[in-house]
């Protein structure tokens, strides 16, 4: 049998819709700068989520988690071997995705014999001000995109772009403290759930998106998910800056009973 | 990308150095050339004492090469991690080459398996770090001493431990000290615990004061300590609640009460 480019094509198109079908139902990760560190936030139902990857970097996504794992473990062996053989200052975020664990993921979709990685990850790196905070957000292809301020993986490209239009408000002003940060998030993540899996919201635009509507998901969500947020804090004065976030700073941003 | 990760689930920072090529194995004696190391000059003085909320290290600044003094800003008390101190007598390069690779090392375990090394583990790791240098040490050059100080959070109390050139570790009960001049002091240790009560009583000042009375009087009788006349010590203490760095000015204020 000869293995001709449209067949090539076609694998790459069928690789496509597995993956992207599969991360449609994925919990999404909201990230966002505040005054005080870089924030990530997402819901889950019992296994841990967000991680830390080095001293200011962290790292969370959805997807299939033993592919979510081995990004983890990459990146954090990247980060310390060259950390310790270099300095902590050349751990960067740049150098951890785009040279150490992009091309491995861009090599294995573009591999047809081989399983690609069902993933969309987020990483954080925080800066000495929130101007120089940094996010990546990384793709099941390798592809991967840096921004400032806030960041959002979702189920599906147009739900990212609902969850960033929830993280930075066009009313903003100036840089948010934590409280704001998770509010924003939560409201991001909603956003972001619900623009993937429902196909209605498409046709009824982003305007069907009210405070009322995002409430009453979030409540039903919070059901049967809980609150995951960690942070990394610019002003401590500890070796470790990353920390989950404790239920009692969760609990006053979620909605009333 | 998967096979190459495969092989280091269990947080072993060393397997990872090995494995990459990035861990410097200090070159085995050839059979016949080994000699008994020579006697090696630990020129420093490094104490740790206990105190109420932890355990106090504090360490002279002077650094020296046979008579000569190099430098007399070098810190030897440094941070492992949130809950462990090492403070350092003797090669500095090779001594801030271990203390990297254990800052690595702790860190690399609690991230990749999602929960702290025990303080158990800590302590071997730092002699097993100790033994691949012994190859170096017993060619007399790269030897150095560590006292390890940690706060140990499940019995809620500070602790102290020694180790020598090969790794071996001991735990003190009160205090612990490296370095040229901490075998002139010895006694004053004792002199201390027996008229003034034990160390894990005092308050920080107290033991501050303690301290700093020790590494005038190491620098009076050692020539490789520089005491406290021109440049302040270094001081550091590890709690329940971290690191605590105690600042010039703490110091100077307590200086200042001294009579020298």
């Amino acid at each position: 049998m000869v293995y001709t480019p449209y067949d090539f094509n076609e694998s790459v198109r069928h690789r496509t819709e597995y993956i992207e079908e599969r991360l449609r139902d994925g919990s999404p990760v909201a990230g966002i700068s505040f005054d005080g560190g870089v924030l990530l936030l997402t819901l889950r139902r019992t296994q841990r989520k967000i991680f830390e990857i080095y001293d200011r970097l962290m790292f969370a996504g959805l997807g299939n988690q033993s592919d979510l794992e081995i990004i983890r473990v990459g990146a954090i062996d990247f980060a310390h071997q060259e950390g310790y053989a270099r300095s902590p200052d050349d751990v960067t975020i740049q150098r951890v995705v785009g040279f150490a664990i992009s091309p491995g993921i861009k090599r294995a979709f573009g591999d047809v014999l081989n399983a690609p990685f069902v993933v969309r990850a987020l990483f954080a790196e925080m800066g000495r001000t929130p101007e120089e905070d940094l996010f990546y957000t990384l793709n099941y292809d390798g592809e991967f995109v840096s921004l400032n301020w806030a960041a959002a993986v979702a189920g599906t490209p147009e739900a990212e772009e609902q969850m960033v239009r929830q993280l930075v408000p066009e009313d903003a002003d100036g840089v948010p403290d934590l409280q704001t940060a998770l509010r924003r998030a939560l409201r991001a993540w909603a956003a972001g759930r619900l623009w993937a899996i429902d196909a209605h919201l498409e046709e009824e635009g982003a305007e069907s998106l009210t405070d009322e509507r995002i409430e009453t998901f979030l409540r039903e969500q919070l059901q049967d998910l809980q609150v995951e947020a960690a942070i990394l804090d610019r002003f401590t004065k500890r070796e470790r800056k990353f920390r989950l976030l404790k239920e009692e700073e969760i609990r006053p941003v979620l909605p009333g009973e | 990308m998967g096979e190459r990760l495969s092989t280091n689930h269990s947080g072993d920072f060393m397997a990872l150095l090995r494995a990459r090529g990035l861990w410097r194995e200090p070159e085995a004696v050839p059979a016949g050339q080994a000699r008994a190391p020579v006697q090696e000059v630990h020129g420093t003085t490094v104490i740790a004492l206990k105190y109420r909320d932890g355990v106090l290290n504090v360490g002279d600044r002077r650094a020296t090469a046979a008579n000569a003094i190099m430098y007399d800003r070098a810190e030897k008390i440094l941070p492992l991690d949130d809950y462990t101190l090492i403070a350092i007598a003797g090669s500095y390069a090779r001594a801030m080459e271990i203390v990297r690779y254990l800052q690595h090392s702790f860190k690399y375990y609690a991230r990749t398996q999602l929960q702290e090394m025990s303080l158990e583990g800590k302590l071997a790791e730092v002699s097993r770090a100790l033994a691949g240098n012994l190859s170096m040490a017993l060619q007399g050059i790269g030897m150095f001493i560590p006292v390890v100080s940690a706060y140990d959070l499940d019995r809620g109390e500070g602790r102290i431990f020694f180790y020598d050139g090969m790794g071996a570790r001991f735990e003190s009960v009160e205090f612990g000290a490296a370095g040229s001049g901490s075998e002139r002091i010895r006694g004053v240790f004792d002199y201390i615990l027996k008229t003034k009560g034990p160390f894990h009583e005092m308050t920080l000042e107290e033991a501050l004061r303690e301290c700093l009375l020790l590494l005038d009087i190491a620098a009076d009788l050692d020539s490789a300590t520089a005491g406290i006349e021109k440049v302040l010590p270094i001081a550091r203490a590890v709690t329940a609640e971290g690191i605590l760095e105690i600042t010039e000015e703490q110091l100077a204020e307590i200086k200042k009460s001294l009579k020298l």
